[in-house]
């Protein structure tokens, strides 16, 4: 008899216990938002130090790209806030009691979570882009 | 939506039996039981490695402590010659780096492998000896360090190590070697205890312990390990750098040979801030699990603290520039960075303010934790709000490298490390002990502590403010700095004075003391639990869990526990075992048994060290040996205690639940382990990009004229090599799954030659135009990318080899292969890294024109 733990992966795709991106049931989109922090944070450092290395001394045009890329993310966090909503469930209260013992419960603490996660997370975008719009130079 | 098993819905456990509990007892103490006398330090179970880890941990903030009352001694006094200046960079750079790596973030490793199990109602992490290779990792590279200062060769350039004074020999001794060394040993047991962790708290939950209703502290270990894996590593591509400066006088940091300095701050702080909270969040964590038992009421806002432990993780790692403000970025750079120091304020605000919320909605009962983590909450707050100040650019400009910072960084440090987990060590002594604490002394030690602190530290804002520089080893009366560092130095000693009636306390020899009651603070979590006097097994039976705090909302579940009701309350087969659970939804997916005590990890740890020591002294040879030493202890261990082919495929639970006993894939914790730790070796293969593009954007002539750059032919016949031998690993791994035992050998081995022929070509290529690492940073660049490549491809073909040989002696086959799956998934890295090299190496000059 083939072994219960043995119907799994075959070649590349292997699920049993795969995490699922995104879609429901996944615990990756708690960190895709912050992800794309991440990612606008490294982007604008990057094209500032190598505009400021390499170009020059004016930063009215990374000002406009970093915020642009920010709105991007934004977006995306937007869309990603909104699928928490509504695939998850996800709610924001501030006295959350999510400790229903059912894959529902589950799913709307990960989309509660996530909401949550989203709001902070285009904050920091803004956080991020405001400097460009302070400084005029590098 | 995924298969539901209705865990409510179990069969009624057998009526109770006094004689199958007392003999399911006896074998379950059998299986679990730590070794006698002195073969204890074979042990691998989590409450012996815990205890260990973390009374080590205690010895080397002792010894750092010291440090610091040596240093208040020397600054006591205007002019003082007490301490030679050499020792005294030697007491603080050994302070610095004993605190934070041999104290902050080990500790967290001890607490958390000493009571996560437990919370998890688990029976140990599932992989102990990892945990017990990584104390003695820890152990080893501890006592080299510190004892440095005794032979008077202790690192003295501060505990960050900035180049040049920590790469131009001319400016620093065997220190610098001792530090990187030392450290880079002990980073591989932080490593290794972030990968136990993490796949302790996704796996190894106990059945039912949905996301949504795992405790804090949980998600603070899952949080805080997932850090460790992106914070370590860079550190640890900084230290291959600097030490190849070092050893063979590479080009990374010398600004003559194209090298820069800038980039050991960059890679130091990109650990070195998150490390921050990587001590911080733990600490913080033990309050959150205390909190709610004093306060009687679950935790308000559970799930805004999981994000704000989360959110904190995320932007801590946007910060590191916060150190380097005056190294002359531009200052739209310090702008990003300043701005996201502001911003981490905000998540770190919310957890205090769910602690208020909750402290205000009950009554909290009075108790020495209690007043700890009052303490640590005023003490964290007011240097949260330095941090605020300091965080502005401007502001920083005035306070760097001024004891205004020595002042921040302790409020924060001792507020949001050390008060907490003082607090912890309160609340948790009697669960290890199982004996209760003095509340008198410990009453004594937190005002001797709190009010010492305060006298110590206060008064260094305004040294600070008056323009007293930090690592100063005297002053002049002239400065105005005596009277402040008098009170400094007085504090200084009243904290300690607090600290050891604190350790007299918790280490007095309590044997004949009465024993606590069970549940001694009424607490919710399922640490307390455990049946006193102690059993070994952790937990009787593993248990349904259904709610967040489950004494508190499932009290039945002890007695049921204790019966043996629920389940694997036996070890018929003599084996330690644990259940194994899916991430989500904690439902049970296989039986997982893992190591008793072996000498293997001991053995490993010591060659281990002993590579890392001997390489300090340039002892080439014995290090090799050492070396191989290593390699053929971690290889038994593995042969002998890893994905052994189980008597039979499945084994009877208790309930009606029969699980397998084998997993492969990604159901197995290995295939996680392995995910993790690559995870982790991609971020530290990620600073070296990092570096090279640094040094493209900080030097102009960085890429050189296109007859230097290496040769593209070769690299590309190597790149093809490689992935070829990629390839046949994949391959192996499908022909093994149809059966084809021989064909998959054939391709494992074959790999191995053709991979090597791959880091050939690269290494002509680069030879061949005559790159020269000691000439310039991109010759170097260049190299250390191949070597990183060699350094791999070493180790994969030792597994290769190893797995074709596990496949020759049946261990792995057509329906147990899970070495191989999780040599696949190392190769899938290995062959990710490959293609950055290239890209980095033919595609990258290409496309800037140099060619």
């Amino acid at each position: 008899m083939k072994p219960e733990s043995d119907k799994q992966p075959e070649g590349f795709g292997p699920p049993g216990d795969a995490p699922r991106i995104i879609d429901q049931g996944s615990i990756w989109i708690m960190v895709a938002a912050p992800t794309l922090w991440a990612a606008h944070f490294v982007a604008s450092y990057v094209l500032a130090a190598v505009w400021c290395a390499k170009i020059g001394p004016s930063l009215t045009q990374p000002r406009w790209i970093i915020a642009a890329m920010g709105a991007l993310c934004a977006g995306v966090i937007v869309w990603l806030g909104v699928r928490a909503v509504r695939r998850y469930g996800g709610v924001f209260v501030i006295f959350e009691e999510i400790t229903e013992s059912s894959e529902r419960g589950r799913d709307k603490f990960i989309g509660h979570v996530s909401l949550l996660l989203c709001i902070l997370s285009v904050l920091a975008i803004v956080f991020t882009v405001i400097p460009g719009f302070v400084f005029g130079t590098c | 939506m995924t298969q539901e098993i209705d865990l409510s819905q179990l069969p009624a456990p057998e009526p109770y039996d006094e004689a199958r509990d007392t003999a399911q007892r006896a074998r379950l103490a059998r299986a679990w039981q730590e070794p006698p006398g002195w073969k204890i330090i074979t042990a691998v179970n989590n409450s012996n490695i815990g205890k260990w880890y973390l009374l080590t941990s205690f010895g080397f903030f002792v010894f750092a402590g010291i440090l610091a009352l040596m240093m208040r001694m020397q600054l006591a006094v205007p002019n003082n010659d007490l301490f030679g200046q050499e020792l005294y960079n030697q007491m603080f750079s050994l302070h610095g780096t004993a605190m934070m790596f041999l104290f902050a973030v080990p500790i967290f490793e001890a607490v958390a492998i000493l009571i996560l199990p437990e919370i998890l109602g688990a029976r140990d992490l599932p992989f102990p000896r990892l945990s017990a290779f990584g104390y003695w990792c820890f152990l080893i590279g501890g006592v080299f360090v510190c004892g440095s200062i005794f032979f008077g060769v202790a690192p003295e350039g501060g505990w960050f190590m900035y180049a040049p004074l920590s790469s131009n020999k001319e400016y620093s001794g065997l220190g610098a070697d001792i530090w990187l060394l030392g450290l880079s040993f002990i980073e591989v047991s932080s490593i290794a205890a972030a990968v136990e962790l993490i796949v302790g708290v996704l796996k190894c939950r106990p059945p039912g312990m949905r996301l949504n209703l795992m405790p804090l502290y949980c998600w603070y270990v899952l949080v805080v390990a997932g850090m460790i894996l992106f914070a370590f590593p860079p550190l640890i591509a900084g230290d291959l750098l600097l030490e190849m400066e070092r050893a063979f006088g590479w080009a990374f940091f010398d600004v003559d040979r194209g090298g820069d300095p800038i980039l050991w701050q960059h890679l130091f702080w990109i650990f070195g801030h998150p490390e921050v909270y990587i001590v911080f969040l733990p600490s913080i964590a033990l309050i959150a699990t205390m909190l709610p038992t004093f306060a009687g009421r679950p935790m308000v806002g559970h799930s805004w603290i999981v994000l704000s432990a989360i959110g904190v993780a995320f932007l801590s790692f946007g910060l590191w520039v916060h150190h380097m403000f005056t190294t002359g970025l531009p200052e739209i750079s310090l702008g990003f960075f300043s701005a996201a120091s502001e911003a981490v304020a905000v998540p770190t605000g919310i957890q205090i303010f769910c602690f208020i919320a909750t402290m205000l909605l009950s009554k909290v009962r009075a108790s020495v934790p209690m007043l700890f983590a009052g303490g640590a909450l005023a003490i964290f707050v007011f240097g949260g709000l330095t941090g605020v100040m300091v965080a502005l650019v401007p502001f920083d400009w005035q306070a760097h490298d001024s004891y205004f910072v020595v002042a921040h960084l302790h409020y924060t440090l001792l507020g949001g490390m050390l008060f907490p987990l003082m607090a912890g060590v309160c609340y948790w002594y009697p669960f290890v002990t199982q004996r209760a604490l003095s509340d008198r002394a410990g009453k004594w030690a937190f005002w001797l502590m709190f009010g010492g602190f305060n006298l110590a530290f206060l008064p260094m804002h305004w040294t600070g403010i008056m323009g007293m520089p930090r690592r100063v080893w005297t002053y002049d009366l002239s400065d105005g700095w005596a009277v402040l560092n008098m009170v400094s130095t007085v504090g200084a000693f009243i904290f300690a004075a607090g600290f050891a009636v604190l350790a007299i306390n918790v280490l007095w020899p309590r044997g004949k003391a009465p024993l606590v009651k069970r549940n001694l603070w009424n607490a919710g979590t399922m640490e307390w639990s455990g049946e006193i006097p102690g059993k070994p097994w952790g937990v009787r039976s593993i248990p349904y869990i259904h709610t967040r705090y489950p004494l508190w909302e499932q009290p039945e579940v002890v007695g049921q526990m204790d019966r043996g009701e629920w389940f694997l309350p036996d070890a018929e087969e003599g084996r330690r075992e644990l259940i194994v659970t899916d991430i989500l939804d904690a439902r049970p997916l296989y039986i997982h048994r893992v190591g008793g005590p072996t000498f293997l990890t001991l053995g490993a740890a010591g060659c281990l060290g002993a590579v890392f020591i001997l390489a300090t002294y340039h002892l080439w040879a014995l290090t090799l040996a050492f070396g191989a030493g290593f390699i053929a202890f971690t290889l038994r261990w593995l042969w002998t205690g890893t994905s052994e082919v189980p008597d039979a495929p499945r084994k009877y639970a208790g309930r009606g639940l029969t699980l397998p006993t084998y997993a492969q894939g990604n159901r197995s914790p290995g295939w996680w382990a392995v995910f993790i730790t690559m995870t982790g070796d991609m971020t530290a293969f990620m600073g070296l990009v990092f570096s090279y593009f640094f040094y493209w954007t900080a030097l102009p002539d960085f890429l050189p004229a296109a007859s230097q750059l290496p040769a593209f032919g070769w690299l590309l016949a190597g790149f093809a090599a490689l992935m070829a031998s990629w390839l046949m690993t994949v391959g192996a791994r499908r022909l093994l799954g149809t059966g084809a035992a021989r064909a998959a050998m054939a391709l494992l081995v074959g790999a191995v030659p053709v991979g090597a022929a791959g880091l050939a070509a690269w290494i002509w290529s680069a030879h061949s135009v005559g790159l020269d690492p000691t000439a310039h940073s991109y010759d170097a660049m260049v190299w250390i990318l191949i070597l990183w490549m060699g350094l791999h491809l070493l180790l994969n073909s030792v597994m290769h080899l190893y797995v074709a040989a596990r496949i020759r002696a049946g261990i792995c086959n057509r329906d147990y292969r899970a070495d191989l799956m999780n040599l696949t998934l190392f190769s899938h890295f290995l062959a990710l890294t490959g293609i950055v090299i290239f890209a980095l190496l033919a595609l990258f000059p290409l496309l800037m024109g140099a060619a």
